[in-house]
């Protein structure tokens, strides 16, 4: 009879432990996206030099798009490692897309005189892009395939190394299992 | 007449026709309430707690922008939440769908508040079932007298705790029941109770006695039960057997509460800790990955240190923020922040830095060195900074380092009072400057400004060297809620950096902050430079005119 009560009573506070235990490990700010292996949304993104930029034109590149803020600390850790993973590959079939979020054009004009950043970048003035890729922290990275999908999201900083190993996965079409995490800000 | 009637069913039908078109327009909801309504069950995605019609932030005030633009496109609440709910998945609601997985969060309250009813309905349904199988037996007086007969105590055979049989119950029973008809003595003894009541209660006690000893004694014997007598041997060795298990019971269960407790208390705190910083979550540690000493918290600590020396203070701040959110008792990190308040003027939470600091690490020479100028220089504290130099001087090897806290220490005065610097100038005359060393001024507002004071700011007359370099000032005066015109005097009690003389050419600036935060500039705070800038230290008659307007 004791036994039976004590496995009764484990069995009732036994799942609420573990969930308990499991909610300690949560980062409760962290969204998951569920973007990954989806349609990139087209879109528009007026660039700093008065281009227009059509992602829909990019078809049949892999494509890395960065959301980045001048303000956001991490984003400027991240900055000399992907001008240097961009001079590594511009001359594949790859191009990097810098959206600049919340900022103002002298800051973020600033930011890529700084850090000498020269693949093409421009300002998402209303957060439309960024809402649309569900960016919720700074900066976050898309990688995009010839096809126009999703194949790998990083939140927070990211090094050039795996910039590159990334995008050359996404030239193949290769969708990450997961997305990755470096140090971030949450968006303003 | 015709024509005549034809009219009025004409106007009946166009002032139907308006009030109709009028209530149709009051019905249809206002876009903005529309907007509001559907923003206030999505999470805003940076502050988490508040809805996008709540948060202030300027993602919320984006996402509702979104919201009002596919409202005026003509989409439905429905499918503008099904966008969000694309881009952000299902955690972007704040209220939970009621379809597929999420529909669990709904149905599992309502199943588990049923089970808890059925399980009390159950218990109780036991414990009626119980009382009626004792109350419902017809008593006999004869038995009612043996009973009141009895005495009470352990003459009586003791179920077992643990034995849940009819016959068991049945004598606990008998014996809750006598030991309320002994408390009832007590009681009408004690003058609590009329006796008339205690006769009506006696009575009734007795009569649902006399049935539980009826109806014992029409129970067939149970030889195999293990009933406790604990006057007779046999019962005696029965307890001792089952003693000990009680006490293995209490002693698991102690166990189990004791072993519980720290692990949770241990998991807690490791996954809760104070914000760093407004981005900064209350979990970290192991739990969410972030461990000490990863590299990214080494490459914040350097950049911070980096922009500390260059005194870029707001980025120092930014990076030091993002040590502490990952390592929110790294000591070097604190003793920055320190210095960085100590710039700033900020005396007592330099303080709280430098002692956060040393919690951590109590021989950190970098915390103790800051501790004790903030004791010596601000605090005046001179027996607790002596303490903490002392303490440093055990600490550091010869050198340069050492003679400097020697040099500090033979500054403080042994006692209280204000330190003698006389002394010093005498005998380091390049590290202080003479008490007469100031200077005298006032402020003004340009009177186009006078519409852009505000009545809550802080006046901060700022001296900085005039070197050209930037950096940090020389010496800072606050004054909070200014009344213009503001007449000031600068010298070296207003100098920042311990040691620092105040002399040589200075530019003079002053600037009304709305936040009172020196390190922070915000747009619409308003400052004017001194005409003359540079000037001597021991110029009189510095009129500032505050009249530029910070963008």
């Amino acid at each position: 009879m004791p036994v039976r009560r004590v496995v009764i009573t484990l069995l009732i506070i036994g799942p609420l432990l573990a969930l308990l235990a499991y909610g300690f490990t949560r980062d409760s700010h962290y969204i998951v996206s569920p973007l990954l292996a989806k349609p990139a949304t087209p879109f528009t993104l007026k660039l700093f030099d008065g281009r227009d930029l059509n992602l829909a034109d990019l078809r049949g590149k892999a494509v890395f798009l960065n959301f980045w803020a001048s303000w956001c600390v991490p984003c400027r850790e991240e900055a000399h490692e992907l001008e240097a993973a961009w001079q590594k590959i511009k001359d594949k079939n790859m191009i990097f897309v810098g959206v600049a979020v919340q900022d103002t054009d002298q800051n973020a004009l600033e930011f890529l005189k700084e850090f000498n950043i020269s693949y093409p970048n421009g300002k998402d003035e209303t957060a439309k892009i960024a809402v649309d890729y569900g960016t919720w922290g700074i900066p976050e990275s898309f990688f995009i395939d010839p096809q126009g999908r999703i194949t790998y999201k990083h939140v927070g900083g990211i090094r050039a190394a795996l910039v590159v190993s990334k995008l050359e996965d996404a030239a193949k079409s290769i969708v990450s299992a997961q997305e990755g995490k470096g140090d971030y800000s949450a968006v303003k | 007449m015709k024509l005549t009637r034809a009219r009025r069913v004409l106007a009946l039908f166009l002032l139907l026709g308006s009030i109709v078109h009028r209530l149709d327009a009051a019905s249809a909801p206002d876009l903005e309430d529309q907007t509001r309504a559907i923003a206030t069950e999505l999470r805003c995605v940076v502050c988490q707690n508040l809805s996008v019609a709540d948060s202030p932030s300027e993602m919320a005030q984006q996402m509702r922008a979104i919201v009002r633009e596919q409202l005026e496109a003509g989409k439905s609440p429905d499918q503008i939440k099904d966008f969000f709910v694309s881009k952000y998945g299902e955690w972007v609601l704040l209220k939970p769908r009621t379809t597929g997985f999420s529909a669990l969060l709904w149905i599992l309250p309502y199943v588990v508040l049923g089970l808890g009813v059925i399980a009390a309905l159950w218990v109780i349904q036991r414990w009626v079932r119980k009382k009626q199988v004792i109350s419902d037996r017809p008593m006999q007086p004869a038995v009612s007298q043996q009973l009141s007969g009895e005495p009470l105590g352990d003459e009586f055979p003791q179920p077992d705790l643990d034995d849940d049989s009819h016959k068991a119950r049945l004598l606990r029973e008998r014996i809750r029941l006598q030991h309320e008809l002994a408390d009832l003595d007590f009681d009408f003894q004690a003058g609590k109770l009329s006796e008339s009541d205690y006769v009506a209660l006696k009575q009734e006690i007795e009569a649902k006695a006399a049935s539980v000893v009826q109806e014992i004694s029409s129970l067939p014997p149970e030889p195999a039960k293990p009933i406790r007598k604990p006057a007779s041997a046999s019962s005696r060795h029965q307890q001792s057997t089952s003693a000990p298990l009680q006490r293995w019971k209490i002693i698991a269960g102690g166990t189990f509460l004791l072993v519980f407790g720290l692990v949770l208390g241990v998991m807690l705190t490791k996954a809760a800790r104070p914000r760093g910083s407004e981005n900064d979550t209350i979990t970290g540690d192991f739990l969410t990955g972030t461990t000490p000493g990863s590299p990214e918290v080494r490459a914040a600590l350097d950049e911070g240190k980096q922009a500390f020396e260059k005194q870029d203070f707001p980025k120092a701040i930014e990076a030091f923020k993002t040590v502490l959110a990952n390592e929110p008792n790294n000591p070097e990190a604190h003793s920055y922040m320190g210095f960085i308040l100590v710039q700033a003027g900020h005396g007592d939470g330099a303080l709280m830095a430098f002692d956060k600091a040393l919690s951590q690490a109590p021989n950190f020479p970098m915390a103790l060195w800051g501790k004790g100028m903030v004791l010596y220089q601000d605090k005046k504290d001179y027996a607790g900074a002596r303490a903490v130099f002392e303490r440093l001087l055990n600490l550091i090897p010869p050198g340069e380092e050492r003679n400097e806290v020697v040099k500090v220490l033979a500054e403080i005065p042994a006692s209280g009072g204000i330190p003698n610097r006389s002394a010093v100038a005498e005998k380091n005359p390049g590290a202080v400057s003479p008490v007469s060393a100031q200077i005298t001024g006032k402020i003004t507002i340009d009177p186009k400004l006078q519409g852009s004071v505000d009545p809550n700011a802080a006046l901060f007359i700022i001296a900085r060297p005039a070197t050209g370099a930037g950096g940090p000032p020389l010496a800072v005066k606050k004054i909070d809620r200014p009344s213009f015109p503001v007449d000031f005097t600068l010298s070296q009690e207003n100098v920042m950096m311990p040691g620092v003389p105040f002399a040589g050419k200075i530019n003079i600036t002053a600037r009304l902050d709305k936040d009172g935060n020196p390190v922070t500039r915000t747009p619409g705070d308003i400052s004017g430079d001194y005409r003359k800038n540079p000037i001597e230290v021991g110029t009189k008659n510095v009129d500032v005119v505050i009249d530029q307007i910070m963008k």
